[in-house]
């Protein structure tokens, strides 16, 4: 027999530690994603508890349920559609009465809750004392004290999940206004039932009739019959009339009258001697001289974190796959009489396409490790009080700071950072904003074509080149303000959580499973890019000169685009175009294509597998030393020793020497700026934002401002020169 | 008087909020009603956010937004 499902929906106010505990009860089975239509992250997992199969639905954090809003709307119109058998609300013990809000109205909603006290343990060493047998009475509830950084109470609240399901009748307790408004509000629903009744079976009779006098009507599909409508305005009169207050202020004010009440009925608070650490951290990280060069610090160490850490074991990887296992396949393929042609097919396209996909795991994994600790720790939000002052300026939050510092490093990450916006205006804006941060896929190609034009002034060409980079992604967003976002300023309310130290266990946990999404998702599409990118450098069979292929032929044909940037040679178009596989390819296609060269052939080498085992096994422990040497020259102690510097293949400099002037390099490398990021960033934008619009948006907002930068500087050049 | 021209760390009654009906709802609905304690606790650099302490825990309001906040000193209760 099948098991019984159990459909969970987890509510509750951000800060309560409802990832967390979400973690901890459904550990890897957890899976993200997004609400459909929207750039909200959606949580996800299916176990088997005792006889019974639940499926686990993380709702948005919000406040309340009575905004117009994208989280508020999600969580509402998933409670009153779906209907889910159990709601588990996470409040956060220490800071009962303003979480209690949340759940006076998920009861409006007539959700079977079950209310997870969480932060027990700190609630505990901080003095407060609830009663929790009281509350449940109080509230006709059932609650769990829990903690989910210790994973304690896991069990009881799934065992009072399963109870809550398979209790017959439901009781009911109706928290109860002020006598006059209780009349009110059944003269409503009396009102409701007799004109319309359909309302009643769509929604909750008392978060209907409370809304409709609130004047929140978000969730209503169906247009309201007239004589309701004039029976709530009359309401709304009659309120102003005797408490000298509007509708929304008397009703928030009677549901907080109910919960001071439950609250002081509840609550203990017992005077404990201990030093507010919170208090004493913020002392510190938001003074008002050394806050922001200790953000900046922080900032500096999340940088190198992320990049120097992760790049031991993105070149382990790369090696791997290129020495080792595209020789192999190819060997193999070779041995089983496969064509030359099937060979370089799965040894450079499939095997190397996903190479593009697995570099960008290790520095993912590193990015996620240490958003999870800036979130988790409470830093986060002290980050974005330090810094609004100066996003406001740009129509956005201090928290959108973060992702454009990161995408310097490399886009792809930058806007999987922006998750931790949770206001969409804000979300969008800063991942349109994020392409034009120069990554360090671009700097390649400017360092060499600066060591070809620009000897005399390399730093400050390519200094020139961020700077530009970010002038056009301000400009970007002032005009996207001005003609989309039609000026809106964002409104700025941001709680500051205590400072808490996230467990190690959560942190890797969480960084995996996000990890794993850009694998199973992003895998698919950078994979299927490449393999297409392939064919068309090999097509028609046998093609031997790039030129000769269908790349050759499409690079033709879109040259006469860049004329008029000065760049009108079929080369370049080709070198941009590769570009977008990914920025690292474009040097090795201005090899192919430039220099003339026959394409690469696979070199016909044995390959020693024991050899190449060992070798893959000392590679991945170097790796490792000097992924831990580099964690410590982050701190300052200097073991890695210089950097090596890159060297350019003779023929390709003179070459590329020749096919361009100082002017129309520099116009080709603003273009390269600018354009298209990568097929990977694209794709982000695509899962971050939830939905190809925004990444085709983005696609030609990059594209746009490129040809038009590019045109403007190589006419002024030319004026100037 | 004004949110924006408390002093730190005295407290104060919350009188009165002057906001668009939206921001308006969402600040009454963190408990910044009429009659409720408020106290600020720091601000940031450069006229950036202040950090007020309200019930349990804090919060952090742009100076624009406190200046919309009107306030009593709490004299003794």
């Amino acid at each position: 027999m099948a098991d019984k499902i159990i459909k969970v929906a987890v509510a509750g106010n951000p800060n309560t530690g409802k990832t967390t505990l979400i973690n901890a009860i459904a550990g890897t089975n957890l899976h993200v994603g997004n609400w459909p239509g929207v750039t909200l992250e959606k949580k996800e997992a299916r176990f088997k508890y005792r006889d019974y199969e639940i499926h686990l639905i993380d709702l948005p954090g919000t406040y309340s349920l009575s905004n117009d809003t994208a989280e508020e709307k999600i969580a509402v119109e998933f409670l009153i559609k779906e209907k889910p058998d159990v709601v588990i609300d996470v409040v956060d013990s220490t800071n009962l009465e303003r979480n209690l809000y949340l759940t006076v109205q998920l009861l409006e909603l007539e959700a079977p809750l079950v209310v997870a006290l969480n932060m027990w343990d700190e609630a505990k060493s901080k003095g407060i004392d609830i009663d929790v047998e009281k509350l449940e009475k109080l509230l006709c509830i059932r609650a769990v004290p829990t903690s989910a950084v210790k994973e304690e109470g896991i069990k009881e609240l799934l065992d009072a999940v399963v109870e809550i399901y398979e209790r017959k009748e439901k009781p009911k307790c109706v928290l109860h206004f002020e006598d006059q408004i209780e009349e009110h509000i059944k003269g409503l629903i009396d009102k409701i039932k007799e004109v319309q009744p359909i309302l009643l079976d769509l929604y909750p009779a008392r978060y209907l009739a409370l809304s409709l006098i609130e004047g929140n009507v978000f969730f209503i599909d169906i247009s309201l019959n007239n004589e309701i409508q004039k029976y709530v305005q009359n309401v709304r009169e009659e309120i102003e009339k005797l408490y000298h207050k509007d509708p929304v202020t008397f009703i928030v004010e009677e549901r907080y009258s109910i919960i001071i009440s439950i609250y002081e009925q509840v609550v203990k608070k017992h005077v404990v001697k201990s030093v507010d650490i919170t208090f004493l951290l913020d002392k510190v990280f938001l003074h008002k001289l050394f806050g922001l060069p200790i953000f900046f610090l922080l900032m500096w160490i999340l940088f190198e974190f992320t990049f120097e850490l992760s790049s031991p074991y993105v070149d382990w990887l790369d090696e791997t796959l290129s020495s080792f296992i595209a020789p192999l396949t190819a060997q193999l393929l070779s041995s089983l009489g496969a064509s030359e042609w099937l060979q370089s097919f799965v040894s450079e396209g499939i095997i190397g396409g996903v190479g593009f996909v697995l570099v960008f795991v290790p520095v993912l994994f590193f990015l996620y490790v240490f958003m999870a600790f800036l979130e988790g720790s409470g830093y986060m939000a002290r980050a974005a009080f330090l810094m609004d002052r100066f996003m406001s300026v740009l129509g956005l939050s201090g928290k959108s700071f973060i992702p454009m510092i990161i995408g310097f490093g490399c886009n792809v990450p930058a806007v999987y950072a922006t998750r931790t916006l949770e206001n969409p205006k804000e979300k969008i804006l800063t991942v349109l904003m994020i392409p034009f941060m120069s990554c360090g896929a671009r700097l390649t190609v400017y360092a060499f074509f600066v060591t070809i034009f620009f000897t005399q002034h390399k730093t400050a060409v390519i200094m020139s080149l961020y700077l530009l980079g970010i002038a056009v992604a301000v400009i970007v967003a002032f005009i996207l303000q001005k003609v989309y976002f039609k000026s809106q300023s964002l409104p700025f309310i941001l709680e500051l959580p205590p400072y808490r130290l996230p467990t190690v266990r959560f942190i890797l946990r969480n960084a995996w499973i996000k990890t794993r999404a850009f694998l199973y998702e992003a895998g698919t599409f950078i994979l299927a890019t490449s393999v297409v990118i392939w064919f068309l450098l090999h097509f028609p069979v046998g093609v031997k000169k790039t030129e000769d292929s269908v790349f050759g032929h499409i690079s033709k044909a879109i040259a006469p685009v860049f004329e008029p940037l000065g760049f009108g040679n079929w080369q370049a178009a080709g070198a941009l175009m590769s570009g977008f596989v990914a920025k690292e390819v474009v040097i090795a296609t201005m090899g192919n294509i430039y220099a003339g060269e026959v394409i690469q052939e696979t070199e016909e080498e044995k390959i020693d597998i024991k050899e190449k085992l060992v070798q893959m096994g000392t590679g991945f422990l170097q790796a490792n030393v000097e992924a831990g040497k580099k964690l410590l020259s982050i701190f300052g102690i200097d073991l890695a020793g210089g950097e090596e510097e890159e060297e350019f293949e003779k023929t390709l400099l003179d070459t590329v020497k020749n096919a361009f002037t100082p002017l129309t390099a520099f116009s080709f490398l603003v273009f390269l700026l600018l354009y298209t990021p990568c097929m990977a960033t694209v794709f982000a934008i695509k899962q971050e934002l939830g939905s190809w619009k925004w990444a085709g948006i983005s696609v030609v907002i990059s594209f746009t401002s490129a040809w038009i930068v590019a045109f403007v500087v190589y006419h002024l050049g030319r004026l100037v020169f | 008087m004004k949110l924006s021209e408390a002093e730190k760390g005295k407290r104060y009654r919350i009188c009165s909020l002057k906001f668009p009906p939206h921001m308006k709802r969402k600040l009454l609905e963190l408990g910044l009603f009429p009659g409720q304690e408020i106290e600020i606790v720091q601000d940031a650099p450069f006229g950036g956010p202040v950090k007020i302490k309200v019930k349990d825990y804090c919060l952090a309001l742009r100076r624009s937004e406190a200046e919309n906040i009107e306030i009593e000193e709490k004299n003794g209760r």
